[in-house]
């Protein structure tokens, strides 16, 4: 960034308003700052305290200019929207009421008639607001009589080269000429007092002997105040062009000659195809000083050179000189007065002027050249008399503090610009709320001072700066946006898009120091799983995808189900037939989670049903018997379960006996695992039930594992 | 004479000297070998464990490649990222070469709490008190001199700890190592052997002195010492009884063979169905169960609702039923067998299980002498070991019952004659390989030879368990109303449940499970609401009770099995119709639990699960929670403490506050307490959760200290 130089005429803070701070961002707080509180005695401790609140300051001042400058680039929300700052929003809503659909037709064709009408029947009206050349003083000294230029304008008809010319004729037509006010105060002039000049529409009909190729009008401004000497100082505009249109530097020009300066621009009214080049609206023209030839540069550009150096186009309309109108074509030239004035649309820090009203000197800059097409009645006139009733200069105090002293004081004269984001919030209210609100960083305190406010800033300890949005967003990889397998599912989070608290009125008496007692009820404005959570197995994190599985939703965890069946294997005196018996009737109500005695006829149904390929595999059906009679003996089943459930395993016994090869006792003799040796489709499915309790043994492996390792550790001992 | 004694004993010393150090180096040969064979199968279980782990990564990692997910990232040393940065290593000497090796960033990932590992679990889960302590409690590296002293404390507080070798360095498999390695050398041994009297006097005296100057010698002196002493007097008995290979088909007295085994024996009907009966929990349905150390008492299983379904009809053409006399038989025996159920409160209950009184005769008397008597047929049995046949004991029946039973349709008839008295048909049915008509006559037979006078088989002796299993003795309760026992179902035959009544004496309702009678005074009616049961108007809501699904049929308690939506929002914690909770780290401290979904004021959460363990047991454990200050005790009545330290769910994370967001009501779902976790307001989509704990004021990190916030009605 280019170093900064101020303005020579700022007294203090007041004069750092504005674009300067623009690109000084925060670190004007120790540029522009008064030191109050230093004392001589104990130099050292004093400066290294300095140094340390220095320090801790500097910190989030640096975040929140850059917050600013990333806010003007692509900005999140605007300023204007936030109920606080209301008084931003320059358009009202009243025009909703009232809207119907009809009306985009109507208003359509409507400037459509309009546009078709201005062909040559209509005269050209132009209405001069004002001639805008910033000099270092307002002209105080010279009253009245320098506070006007001429203007005259002159219809430059181009016309169609003949055989003969070597260059395109030039026909200028004199129009007219006018006094025009020099750099008027947009806000006390009336608006019928603006000079006003007409070129009738015969002019631009095209049987003027010579074929006319295009028409353009050319503005000459005779000043006579004298010759222009700039003492703009460069600037580093490339990051503030936005800022530039409204926050207008005061320029400083001497004017030293007494001579007559003149400056000339042109505009075209009908190109070479005859196409309309200027609608109706206000216009402003950057004017060009010329000194020899008074129409010398035809090809005025809308850069200007400003002392041998180029400026962007849109930096002369911050400095002049530029002339500004109101061009209509209308069919009646008699209506002069009633040309609207419009207000141009309004920038970001447009309504800076408003502070600096009670200086005639600084103008509202308009735009551009050609903004503001509809120059009817639609934009409401929404000038802040208000604000411009004489109003005690409003001081505010800045009054740093660290480790409870106040280390500095800065002060503002009637500027309610944020020091930090060097947005204008014009009303101490919105400041302090602005304040508080965009810059949690720091803690502000306001406290009622006669000549305005003294708002106490000190570090906010508690500032934790966490996170609130979508945790996916911080804890998914960089790299993931590269590895994904197609669309994956996110973590779903609630935001608040539109909440409607109940507001209390407005009061300055919000921002005091709050009472021990009386804590905020901080709200939460984004609820739901805004954080990331972890496997309770494991303690990994839990992906996205993951959420809807609950890892409790088993009611027999592998360990519990492994841990029955160890807990029956342990038994000394109940038999093999037993014991299969009840392990499998165990496993079975673990998982169906059985509670009441009217489920039992149905859970042995159930059981025989699910099970009954591995009963009469491993031959279990009288034991079966013994346990359906046990129940039986319980009260929990009665005879005709046990009758149902047996008849469910005959017939598939039966089938199964026929495919058996031999005797029984090889069978019995064998494990239960081995008995998949002959071959048959049902054997197969027990396998399967068989590599299913495997699984669940690994996994409890697995979950042991830490153990083993441990185990295995002790023993290097 | 001392000195000229140890004069004597000099030869023999230097030679026992030598024999000494010859066991000591054996012994230590022996200890290094098992300690490199235990490393080796850990190390060979730790590889398998590695292998499991991986094959299951690679199984999961491959199904999520095929999921439309994030996959995770793996650290690949992936060209894109080489920023051609260099981690080198230069050495002064040219002759070494300089290394390098690309850096490889790696994002930080911020830490998460720490965390102790804890199973997870649905339900309570009983654990028995642990009398000697399973390992000394960390506290820090370095132990400060109040960590000492509570240590010494905890450890009183205990009969040991764990791995404290027992009953001396040696176990039974050392030593038979130690014998058989020793035999080896047994040649001068001999000799000395020879005078065995004089050798083992000596030998006291002598051990004796080496106790006495242990110190000089050093404890492996001492040691071998004593083991001397101890192969002396008792290790030949010892080593003999060891050397006998324990027999694999010898079961023990009272179990059964398998029904469906080859060896099935012909026994009664209690002995069949003794494992089922002793094992099966009848509050929770399954076969010794996690929270119900007592099981059932003989008469828990005695039948309360006779339903005899007797056919009237004969089941075919050759039924029983068209026999001459059956059918009067049949009916005689029906008569006969309710009797019995007329005169059930009468002293011995147990007696009239059996069908008729020559049914159940025998119970109580074990061992094979019984059955060789009783079951005369047994030796008919198909049974082809040759062990079991017992040809001698062929009775004389034998000629006139042509059809042949084996021991386990012998065992078989009686189980279902118990239960289907005279219906034979249906016996028969069940039993698969016999005819009614066949059945009936061995029924006919069976009446014939059990008709001996009743012995009073009592209770059955209880079950061998592979373990003890605590008693639970139920304290007696103060006066104090606000005490709440844990519920034990009575069982008092004789008299109705007045103020001798364990339930009565607990304050607690007589459940389902108690042997009274079910017109008791004292037994909970269930509610009659046809609304959601979560108002007072509910009497099992105002009870702070759950809905019984077998009391109370109308509020829906007892059906939508298979729904999660309930009409009855009294029955969510026995339904287990808990929130989906989350875990992540708390904004308070540690661990939180975060809801996923919505709730509404009053829902059921979560149940609070953990291990139940006894007041005396929590006192113990309390005590190093206290010192960790981290504790997932939680009192559930005056008996017992729900521990979710160890074994748990999600809600164990649920942080303290004093401004909660749920709180927690000790319930009694269907006999059990049990602790739910409910929502005190509505609460968001991922809130975390709290409760208070309900630490008493003065000892607020003492976490036993609960107080609780039921009063039983």
């Amino acid at each position: 960034m280019a170093p900064q130089k101020h303005g020579s005429g700022g007294n203090g803070f007041y004069a750092n308003s504005g674009a300067s701070k623009a690109a000084n961002g925060g670190a004007h707080v120790s540029s522009g700052v008064v030191m109050t509180s230093v004392k001589r005695p104990k130099m050292e401790q004093v400066q290294t305290d300095h140094e340390l609140f220095l320090q801790a300051f500097e910190k989030p001042t640096q975040i929140y200019r850059f917050l600013r400058t990333r806010n003007l680039i692509a900005p999140i929300f605007l300023h204007r929207s936030l109920t606080y700052m209301s008084h931003r929003n320059s358009r009202t809503n009243s025009k909703r009421k009232c809207f119907s659909v009809n009306d985009l037709l109507f208003k359509a064709e409507k400037s459509k008639v309009d546009q078709e009408s201005h062909n040559m029947a209509s005269n050209l009206q132009l209405t001069f607001t004002g001639f805008f050349h910033k000099t270092e003083k307002p002209l105080q000294n010279s009253e009245n009589e320098e506070n006007s230029v001429s203007v005259e304008v002159l219809l430059v008809k181009v016309c169609h080269k003949k055989r003969k010319d070597v260059s395109c004729p030039v026909k200028q037509v004199p129009t007219g000429k006018k006094q025009v006010p020099l750099n008027p105060d947009s806000s006390q002039t009336k608006l019928g007092a603006f000079p006003t000049l007409v070129v009738p529409s015969q002019e631009f009909e095209p049987s003027n002997g010579h074929m006319v190729k295009s028409y353009s009008l050319l503005f000459r401004v005779s000043r006579p105040g004298g010759r222009e000497h700039n003492g703009v100082t460069t600037r580093d505009t490339s990051m503030n062009v936005m800022e530039e249109l409204s926050n207008r530097k005061k320029r400083y020009c001497s004017n030293q000659d007494d001579g007559e300066t003149i400056f000339v621009a042109q505009m075209t009214v009908f190109d070479k195809n005859r196409r309309l080049q200027l609608l109706d609206g206000e216009y402003e023209v950057s004017m060009q000083e010329i000194e020899e030839s008074p129409v010398g540069k035809k090809r005025a550009t809308w850069e200007t050179i400003l002392d041998g150096k180029w400026l962007p186009p849109f930096e002369t309309f911050s400095q002049g000189p530029t002339l500004q109108f109101t061009l209509r074509w209308t069919n009646d030239t008699a209506d002069r007065g009633t040309a609207p004035v419009a207000k141009p649309l309004a920038t970001r820090n447009s309504e800076s002027s408003t502070v600096d009203s009670g200086k005639p000197s600084n103008v509202k800059p308009p735009h551009a050249v050609a903004v503001n097409e509809s120059v009817g009645a639609d934009l409401p006139v929404r000038r802040e008399q208000t604000h411009v009733e004489p109003r005690q200069k409003l001081r505010v105090y800045y009054q740093f503090l660290y480790n409870n002293n106040a280390r500095q004081q800065t002060e503002a004269r009637d500027d309610l610009h944020c020091p930090w984001c060097t947005l204008n919030c014009r009303k101490l209210y919105s400041l302090l709320k602005h304040l508080k609100l965009s810059h949690s960083r720091f803690i502000f305190n306001y406290v009622p001072h006669p000549k305005g406010a003294r708002i106490d800033v000190s570090i906010n300890e508690c500032y934790d700066g966490s996170y609130v949005g979508n945790p996916q967003d911080i804890h998914c990889q960089p790299g993931f946006a590269f590895s994904r397998n197609g669309p994956v599912k996110r973590t779903p989070v609630t935001h608040f898009l539109v909440c409607r608290p109940k507001r209390s009125k407005p009061s300055l008496s919000e921002f005091l120091e709050p009472e021990d007692g009386e804590q905020e009820q901080q709200r939460t404005y984004i609820s739901g799983h805004n954080r990331l959570y972890f496997h309770s197995d494991s303690c990994t994190p839990l992906r996205p995808q993951e959420m809807d599985v609950d890892s409790e939703d088993e009611t027999d965890p592998a360990w519990l189900r492994e841990k029955t069946v160890m807990q029956i294997d342990e038994f000394t005196d109940v038999n093999e037939g037993e014991k299969e018996v009840m392990k499998l009737w165990n496993l079975h109500v673990m998982k169906h989670g059985f509670i009441a005695d009217n489920q039992m006829n149905q859970a042995c149904l159930l059981f025989v049903e699910q099970h009954s390929t591995t009963i009469i595999e491993k031959n279990l059906c009288r034991n079966i018997l013994l346990h359906l009679v046990s129940m039986h003996d319980f009260g929990l089943v009665n005879t005709g379960t046990i009758d149902k459930a047996m008849a469910h395993l005959k017939p598939q016994k039966d089938g199964q006996e026929q495919a058996k090869t031999q005797d029984d006792l090889f069978k019995q003799t064998k494990s239960s695992k081995d008995t998949f040796s002959t071959s048959d489709l049902r054997k197969l499915k027990s396998r399967k039930d068989c590599l299913s309790v495997k699984d669940s043994a690994s996994l409890f492996a697995i979950k042991h594992f830490g153990l083993v390792r441990f185990f295995y550790i002790f023993e290097q001992f | 004479t001392q000195q000229t004694k140890i004069k004597i004993k000099r030869g023999p010393k230097s030679c026992r000297k030598l024999k000494e150090t010859r066991v000591k180096s054996e012994y230590m040969r022996l200890r290094q070998l098992k300690r490199f064979r235990k490393a080796e199968e850990v190390k060979a279980l730790f590889q398998s464990n590695r292998r499991r782990i991986e094959g299951r990564t690679e199984l999961l990692n491959e199904e999520w490649s095929k999921l439309r997910i994030q996959s995770i990232p793996l650290s690949t040393t992936s060209g894109s990222l080489s920023s051609k940065k260099l981690c080198m290593v230069e050495s002064g000497f040219p002759s070494f070469p300089n290394q390098a090796v690309a850096m490889r960033p790696l994002t930080t990932v911020a830490g998460i709490p720490f965390m102790y590992s804890w199973s997870p679990l649905q339900q309570n889960f009983m654990v028995e008190d642990e009398t000697f302590l399973h390992n000394i409690p960390y506290m820090g590296d370095e132990v400060l001199e109040q960590d000492e002293a509570f240590l010494e404390e905890l450890i009183d507080n205990y009969d040991g700890v764990h791995g404290d070798r027992e009953g001396g360095f040696i176990n039974d498999e050392i030593f038979k190592e130690l014998v058989e390695a020793l035999s080896q050398y047994s040649d001068p041994e001999e000799e000395e052997e020879e005078e065995p009297s004089e050798r083992t006097e000596n030998k006291e005296e002598e051990d004796e002195k080496g106790m006495q100057k242990t110190t000089p010698e050093g404890p492996e002196e001492s040691k071998v010492g004593f083991f001397k002493r101890k192969r002396r007097s008792t290790a030949e008995g010892e080593y003999k009884d060891l050397l006998e290979p324990p027999s694999p088909v010898k079961l023990p007295p009272l179990c059964t063979p398998s029904m469906d085994g080859p060896f099935a024996k012909s026994v009664q009907r209690e002995q069949s169905l003794h494992s089922f009966h002793t094992l099966f929990c009848r509050r929770c349905f399954k076969y010794d169960c996690f929270l119900h150390p007592f099981h059932a008492s003989p008469n828990v299983y005695k039948r309360k609702n006779k339903e005899i379904r007797m056919e009237t009809e004969p089941c075919g053409l050759d039924c029983f039923l068209l026999q001459k006399g059956a059918k009067e038989f049949a009916d005689q025996n029906m008569q006969r067998s309710q009797r019995p159920r007329r005169r059930r409160r009468q002293p011995r209950p147990s007696s009239s299980c059996g069908p008729t009184p020559s049914g159940s005769g025998e119970e109580g008397k074990e061992g094979d002498s019984d059955h060789e008597t009783t079951s005369s047929s047994e030796g008919n049995s198909r049974c082809p070991s040759p062990a079991k046949m017992r040809p001698g004991e062929e009775g004389v029946e034998e000629s006139d019952s042509p059809p042949q039973w084996s021991g386990a349709e012998e065992s078989l008839f009686r189980v279902l004659h118990g239960t289907y008295y005279n219906n034979f048909c249906s016996i028969a049915r069940l039993i698969g390989t016999k005819t009614c008509r066949e059945v009936y006559e061995f029924a006919v037979k069976e009446m014939l030879i059990h008709r001996v006078p009743l012995e009073d088989g009592g209770i059955s002796p209880q079950k061998k368990k592979r373990k003890h299993r605590q008693d639970v003795n139920t304290p007696l309760p103060d006066n104090s109303s606000n005490q709440v026992y844990n519920y034990q179902p009575c069982d008092h035959p004789e008299h109705p449940c007045d103020s001798s009544c364990l339930c009565v004496m607990t304050q607690n309702f007589c459940e389902k499970f108690c042997q009274c009678d079910r017109e008791c005074q004292n037994r909970f009616p269930g509610c009659r609401c046809k609304t959601q049961c979560n108002t007072k108007q509910c009497p099992c809501y105002l009870a702070v009770r759950e809905c019984d699904p077998d009391l109370c049929m109308t509020c829906g308690a007892a059906d939508h099995w298979d729904s999660k939506q309930v009409s009855c929002k009294n029955c969510s914690i026995q339904r287990g119709l808990k929130k989906h909770l989350l875990l992540a780290p708390s904004d308070v401290a540690g661990w939180g639990t975060f809801i996923k979904e919505p709730v509404q004021k009053n829902e059921f959460i979560s149940e609070y699960c953990g291990e139940l363990i006894s007041q005396d047991e929590a006192d113990r454990r309390g005590r190093i929670y206290d010192k960790y200050m981290s504790s997932f005790l939680f009192n559930l009545n005056n008996d017992f403490v729900v521990d979710a330290t160890r074994k748990g769910n999600k809600i164990r994370f649920a942080n303290h506050s004093v401004n909660p967001n749920c709180y927690a009501k000790v319930v009694m779902v269907n006999g059990d307490h049990r602790i739910g976790i409910f929502a005190k307001r509505a609460i968001q989509r991922g809130e975390e959760l709290f409760f208070d704990y309900r630490y008493s004021q003065a000892d607020a990190l003492k976490y036993v200290g609960i107080e609780r916030e039921i009063n039983i009605v």
